[in-house]
């Protein structure tokens, strides 16, 4: 079953081609990272999913529907939490909460109580006093109110504390376990870590990556601390060992993960004293996607500038 | 500066450090910026201003070619109430610069009052809602600088306007002692409405408010100077406009009045700076109340979205009307005073029939009046497009809630707003037409005479939507160029004898002139297809096309 399908999705702003032939499968009842740094086209493919742009090429698929020809009807079924949240000055939060609930389909009274409550959010205050967090919180509550059976969220914690935070978590696994359906875009790894199924990593407009947690592991490595009771010589010359140092009588180093069994053997022949291992983070997923263009901006720097 | 309690142990003062800060530190580096941010800007509004007195004084001088004309246009102008309720006083009719200044001058002061207005409201209450002068406040710049810089910023450009004014009426042949007294009072009305806005960004928090209370003190010192100039009285002295316009370019050139201006426009800055001391950043004088915890049942639909968004402008501007309803009613009487007093009017007229100067001063102001009309449609229409540019359509369109469903919200409440203004004029006009004259039926008279306009005012609202859904960037710049040429071709077509075709671009000329004219159901008829066409062609426009993201 899938929620969300998109094949070679293109989106052209003028010269700028924002969306570049994008592929994004999302399964109904999962939570799905959508992962990309700032400018990468998560806000845009979302916008083409809920029919506020249309696309120039590629297939796209929402609810077993097409989001620009059907978006009524599919809207219906979803609730959405833009990115940078925008509402009416004049008008509370709480009446914007009614507002887009009932536009969207009508919400449930008894959970928009209990997520005000939840989120620490005053309904009675004008959204023009309101902090970004708390506009934020004024679109969460909206959305997670409403009985829709697919989640869409833009980067929904930008604004939030810690404390917050924990307590959007809590609801997003709730909803999860209600078997509804949630796209959740995102650069806050820990996050993403904490909540998805499955994640697809994005840059300038195209797919990178995509898969569960567990498989794009396989594609990084896993960070080593051990103690010897010998001196820990000869892992140098080991395939798939990097960034090997020597401090205070232990040694760290990251290795690939199916060089992980070889240099687990070489450190037992040594006489483990102690041994720690981390699991790759997505933070290292990251950085290894996005590490070239890094470097890619340290040679673009040196070049003369045209705009 | 400081007092001290007596027992209080004295305080050592603060050492003179390097580089001392005042209230007004920054204001130099903000006064440069916001110069190089409105340049263009600027520019052009003193361009308009300049190249609007040019062209009258140029079509004037081979308009009023001989004594003769002048006369005759004299005469006219002299015993129009409608004429002198639009321009200002018939002063200095004798010469023909002295006739440019009176056809002009009403339309530039409107141009500098609404620049001065403009430029303090932009780098004043737009920057501190947008947050931009609490960045700027964190570096070294004084509680006073962004103000300051702000009223010195329209003070020049009010000073360039008037230089500028004064040196292309002079090349265009005029006077030059009357040419720089002319573009004097225009500067010196953007002052005064400089000094007005100092305050009005103080009192309201938002600059939608700023604009229409500044907007809606211009309407009160137009219609003030508008009933004194036909009167021929004192209440022309309770209005700003009437003060730059006692300076009778080209016949008194007295400097006085606009000496008047310049004062008050300095102590108005002064209060301006005194309530500034008073307030938080980003406040206004009041604090905001808190709002409903939750939504009533009215707030259910984008219609009632719309409703609420709209329903303060629309309720100003439908009392302004029927305000002015009762201005232009009550003025009636007057006609028949000025056209008795005006004996070359007489010499040239013979002895008109009074009913009918009436019925033609009454349908000159119903055209006016929808022209307003149509330029509260058109704020009313572009509404939509600040929704959706300022990113607060895109939760709603990701709703339930149809493209079309959205946009037919805003265009209703811009249809039935603009309705209801023109029916509350007809009305006003009509019951105290009905007590001046005890004749019942005249009430039915003004109100269809309102009425007649409604389809001409929805062309021009329907310009607008269909710019929205077809040209949404230049929505806003094009819909109030065509409101501007609509105004300008409604005053001046006639005047100047331009051909036939002119007067035809606009909408509002196609309505009979009623009560004047009889009733014609053709034109009607075309214009509200055309309105129906031209929304047409949005909605189609507005479904296919992607919506604006930031």
């Amino acid at each position: 079953m899938t929620a969300i399908s998109v094949a070679g999705l293109v989106k052209t702003f003028g010269a700028t081609r924002a969306l570049d032939g994008l592929d994004l499968e999302v399964s109904t009842g999962e939570v799905h990272g959508f992962l990309g740094p700032n400018g990468s086209g998560k806000s845009t493919t979302i916008r083409v999913l809920l029919g506020l742009l249309r696309p120039d090429a590629g297939q796209v698929r929402l609810l077993d529907g097409d989001p620009w020809r059907d978006a009524v009807a599919l809207h219906r079924r979803l609730a959405y939490v833009p990115g940078d949240v925008t509402l009416w000055p004049n008008i509370s939060g709480g009446e914007s909460i009614d507002l887009l609930g009932r536009l969207q389909g009508g919400l449930d009274p008894r959970r928009r109580a209990e997520l005000l409550d939840r989120f620490d959010l005053d309904p009675r205050k004008k959204a023009r006093t309101y902090s970004k967090g708390n506009r934020q919180k004024v679109a969460l509550v909206a959305a997670l109110a409403s009985d829709a059976e697919l989640l869409v969220l833009d980067e929904p914690t930008s604004g939030l504390d810690p404390l917050m935070e924990a307590v959007f978590q809590g609801c997003i696994r709730e909803v999860r376990a209600e078997g509804r359906t949630v796209l959740l875009s995102s650069h806050i790894l820990a996050e993403a870590e904490a909540l998805c199924d499955r994640v697809s990593i994005i840059r300038h407009g195209r797919t990178v990556q995509s898969g569960s947690l567990d498989e794009l592991r396989h594609l990084t490595r896993t960070a080593i601390t051990a103690e010897t009771v010998r001196p820990a010589a000869g892992l140098e010359s080991l395939a798939g060992v990097h960034d090997l140092r020597h401090e205070d009588g232990r040694v760290r180093f990251d290795v690939d993960t199916d060089a992980l069994d070889g240099a687990l053997r070489h450190l037992t022949g040594l006489g483990v004293v102690s041994l720690t291992s981390a699991p790759p983070t997505l933070e290292e997923l990251f950085l290894r996607h996005y590490g070239d263009e890094l470097a890619d901006d340290g040679t673009a720097a040196r070049e003369p500038v045209r705009s | 500066m400081s007092t001290q309690l007596s027992e209080a142990p004295a305080r050592p003062t603060a050492p003179d450090r390097p580089g001392r800060s005042s209230t007004t530190t920054g204001t130099a580096a903000l006064f440069r910026f916001a110069l190089r941010r409105d340049r263009v800007r600027l520019t052009v509004w003193i361009a308009a201003g300049t190249a609007m007195v040019a062209l009258q004084s140029v079509s004037s001088q081979s308009f009023y070619d001989s004594p003769g004309a002048l006369a005759a246009y004299r005469a006219s102008v002299g015993s129009n109430a409608a004429t002198i309720a639009l321009a200002g006083p018939p002063v200095g009719l004798d010469t023909v610069a002295g006739a440019v200044a009176f056809e002009i001058s009403a339309t530039v002061m409107l141009i500098a009052a609404l620049m001065a207005m403009f430029t303090v409201t932009r780098h004043t209450r737009a920057d501190e809602e947008a947050g931009r002068t609490e960045l700027l406040r964190s570096a070294r710049v004084g509680r006073h600088a962004p103000l300051l810089a702000a009223v010195l910023l329209a003070a020049l450009a009010c000073a360039a306007l008037a230089v500028a004014v004064g040196l292309g009426a002079t090349a265009t042949g005029l006077p030059a002692t009357g040419s720089f007294v002319l573009g004097a009072s225009f500067g010196a009305a953007g002052q005064v409405f400089t000094g007005i806005t100092a305050v009005a960004v103080q009192v309201t928090g938002h600059t939608r408010s700023v604009y229409g209370l500044v907007g809606g003190l211009f309407a009160v010192f137009f219609v003030l100077r508008a009933v004194g100039d036909i009167e021929g009285n004192w209440v022309v002295w309770t209005s700003p406009i009437g003060w730059a316009q006692a300076a009778h370019p080209f016949s008194d050139d007295a400097v006085l009045p606009l000496l008047l201006c310049l004062v008050v426009a300095v102590v108005l800055v002064l209060g301006g700076f005194a309530l500034l001391d008073r307030r938080d950043l980003g406040a206004g004088l009041t604090q905001p109340r808190p709002g409903r915890a939750s939504a009533t049942p009215w707030l259910r639909s984008p219609l009632g979205l719309a409703v609420r968004l709209q329903r303060g402008a629309l309720l100003a501007w439908v009392l302004g009307l029927a305000l002015l309803g009762v201005v232009y009613g009550a003025l009636a009487d007057s006609v028949e005073t000025l056209i008795a007093g005006n004996e070359e009017a007489l010499a040239v007229f013979g002895d008109p029939d009074v009913d009918d100067l009436v019925s033609a001063y009454l349908s000159t102001t119903f055209s006016i009046t929808a022209l307003l009309a149509a330029a509260y449609a058109v704020s009313s229409v572009l509404r939509a497009r600040t929704e959706e540019s300022d990113q607060r359509a895109e939760p709603v369109l990701a709703t339930a809630t149809s493209r079309s469903a959205w946009l037919g919200s805003h265009v209703a409440v811009a249809l039935v707003g603009s309705a209801l203004a023109m029916t509350a004029s007809g009305v006003t006009t009509g019951v105290v037409r009905v007590l001046q004259t005890g004749e019942a039926a005249a009430f039915g008279r003004m109100v269809g005479a309102a009425l007649a306009y409604v389809p001409a005012v929805w062309v021009v609202a329907g310009i607008a939507v269909a710019l929205f859904g077809l040209l949404p960037r230049l929505a806003a710049a094009l819909s109030w160029a065509a409101v501007g040429l609509f105004l300008v071709i409604t005053m001046f077509a006639e005047s100047f004898d331009w051909p036939g075709w002119v007067g035809d671009l606009s909408p509002v000329s196609w309505v009979p002139l009623m009560p004047l004219e009889p009733w014609t159901t053709g034109p009607v008829l075309v214009l509200t297809a055309l309105a129906g066409a031209l929304l047409a062609a949005s909605f189609a426009g507005f479904r296919r096309r992607d919506l604006a993201t930031g």
